[in-house]
């Protein structure tokens, strides 16, 4: 026997036990790759929101600032060296910092302009500092003993507007979550579909399987493995795009001077970017499983 | 092949009465019994039930009343999860062959073994052996599009036979094949039985089961109104092939 006579042998018996262009193959891959890919968008828009979330509540939230108002330069130059004794004697607010008179100047401007300040004006006292997560928590004795204490003193630690803007941002990433599982449930409401249409288009070879001695089971794990095949490659597809158009929108958004959330996929998205082919490939067979039992225990495949 | 006791048949029906749907009943009272090791042809009239009764006994249907035996299991009573171990001990042979196009020959005939989960290797020479019994060595790789249909007939016959069943059931085997070829299909199956496998052959052709001298089954309207040697001078000869016969 010649190796080629060899090697047809050994093939022998490998051809899959339902056609290969059957169960709406192609197409079907071509439709998961498509969910494949508006999950991967969702995903990263999640991590994205996710990841702007992090960054204005450590930023904003991680410090407070202190303002002290008079009505000469004199006073509140007084009264900023009191602010500046009770900060100091706070437990849990470090890197104090009185924000230098040009800084002042400059967050003025944009209100007032920079030509026709007065060399007299009383210019506010500000001092930033960082704040513990246990201070932040419970901000109101300091603020109190400051109105009490310094005549002109406020404290304002952000937490309006920044707990405003991170429900905003939570529930967008909510949404993305959402979406991100209405998609998923829409491939496996497709692939259920797709399974019992092949079913039926090879109800032939069902019976011979049947026929020759076949369990449900044997049935559905043959089938399963075909959508495992199909989940997982229209997955990769789907997430591959998701990824390129990922690279896209983050250079857009760069534009945007840090405004809008980052779309640069972290290490994080990457891997649940990967995560996706595998999801998609499991939630098929499992699928394309659970849709054959039911079609063939229903009785309506006999031999 | 597990060998039966002999008081006690692998095929037993007991006044079977079976009706598709409450519509008119095709098995009225039906009763034989089936020993392993016997050869059996099923002849009667088209709509005389005899498909149907081949279906009870693998079980494709279940009686409307009576009772239908196949190795000692009753067949309304089994449960969806027992007919695979049942079918797997049968070997099914249609008229139309029932063979699936997407695979070759040898695939078609390996089927059931992959069914049962054994690795290629382990019947791999059995397959090609079978297919060399059946006369298609050379055809071994070739899908059933381009087989003959007395070569499709063998295929089926090597996937009936690859499992090593206690019964064979064939449904018209010669339906589709030419004399010649019909008469050798016979032959295989009665070798087969000679080497110990109980055999069902339904078929039309009474002048091939003539010539064959085996014990009959003859249905008409759904009752066994024969079961044993041919008679001499069959009364069933359809017209036309006493026409055929005179002439």
């Amino acid at each position: 026997m010649s190796v080629e006579q060899d090697l047809q042998a050994l093939r022998r018996g490998a051809a899959p036990i339902l056609p290969e262009n059957g169960i709406s193959g192609f197409s079907l891959a071509i439709v998961i790759g498509v969910l494949a890919f508006l999950a991967g968008i969702a995903m990263t828009g999640f991590f994205a929101v996710d990841t702007a979330v992090r960054g204005w509540s450590g930023e904003l939230t991680g410090t407070v600032t202190v303002q002290v108002r008079g009505a000469s330069q004199a006073d509140i130059e007084t009264a900023a060296t009191e602010a500046l004794s009770i900060l100091q004697g706070t437990e849990g607010l470090s890197n104090i910092k009185r924000v230098s008179e040009d800084a002042s100047m400059e967050l003025l401007e944009p209100w007032i302009g920079s030509d026709v300040l007065p060399d007299d004006l009383p210019l506010p006292a500000l001092y930033t500092a960082d704040v513990t997560p246990e201070l932040r928590q419970n901000l109101t004795p300091l603020r109190t003993q400051l109105a009490d204490d310094v005549e002109g003193a406020s404290l304002n630690d952000h937490g309006a507007w920044t707990d405003q803007l991170v429900q905003s941002a939570r529930r967008v990433r909510g949404l993305a979550f959402v979406a991100f599982v209405l998609v998923i449930a829409a491939a496996a409401s497709v692939i259920v579909f797709a399974a019992r249409a092949g079913l039926t288009a090879h109800r032939n070879i069902v019976e011979v399987l049947h026929l020759v001695g076949a369990t449900d089971g044997f049935i559905a794990s043959q089938i399963g493995r075909r959508y495992l095949v199909l989940g997982t490659l229209g997955g990769a597809g789907g997430a591959v795009g998701a990824v390129i158009a990922t690279k896209f929108l983050a250079v857009v958004t760069e534009d945007a001077g840090g405004f809008l959330p980052s779309f640069s996929i972290g290490m994080e998205t990457a891997l649940w970017l990967l995560v996706i082919p595998v999801l998609l490939g499991g939630l098929a067979t499992v699928s394309a499983r659970i849709a054959v039992l039911q079609t063939l225990r229903q009785g309506s495949f006999t031999v | 092949m597990a060998a039966q006791p002999q008081e006690e048949p692998i095929v037993a029906l007991r006044d079977v009465h079976l009706s598709y749907d409450g519509a008119r009943e095709v098995l009225r009272g039906t009763e034989f019994k089936l020993r392993a090791g016997d050869f059996r042809f099923l002849t009667g009239p088209s709509g005389a039930g005899k498909t149907t009764l081949l279906k009870l006994i693998y079980a494709a249907h279940r009686p409307s009343s009576g009772s239908v035996r196949v190795f000692g299991q009753e067949i309304g009573d089994l449960r969806a999860a027992e007919l695979p171990r049942l079918r797997r001990r049968i070997g099914v042979v249609f008229q139309e062959f029932r063979l699936l196009d997407h695979m070759t020959a040898f695939e078609n005939v390996a089927l059931p073994m992959r069914v049962l989960g054994i690795h290629p290797n382990t019947y791999r020479d059995d397959v090609v052996e079978l297919l060399s019994w059946v006369g298609l060595a050379h055809r071994i790789d070739a899908p059933p599009t381009v087989l003959s249909g007395g070569e499709k007939q063998r295929v089926a016959l090597a996937r009936a036979l690859v499992s090593k069943p206690d019964l064979i059931l064939a449904d018209e085997p010669t339906g589709n094949v030419d004399p010649v070829m019909g008469e050798k299909i016979m032959r295989l199956l009665l070798e087969l039985n000679r080497l110990g496998t109980a055999v069902i052959v339904a078929t039309h052709d009474l002048n091939l089961v003539r010539g064959l001298r085996q014990n009959i089954l003859r249905l008409k309207e759904g009752k066994v109104t024969l079961h044993g040697p041919i008679p001499e001078a069959p009364s069933e000869t359809p017209p036309q092939a006493r026409r055929g016969q005179a002439s």
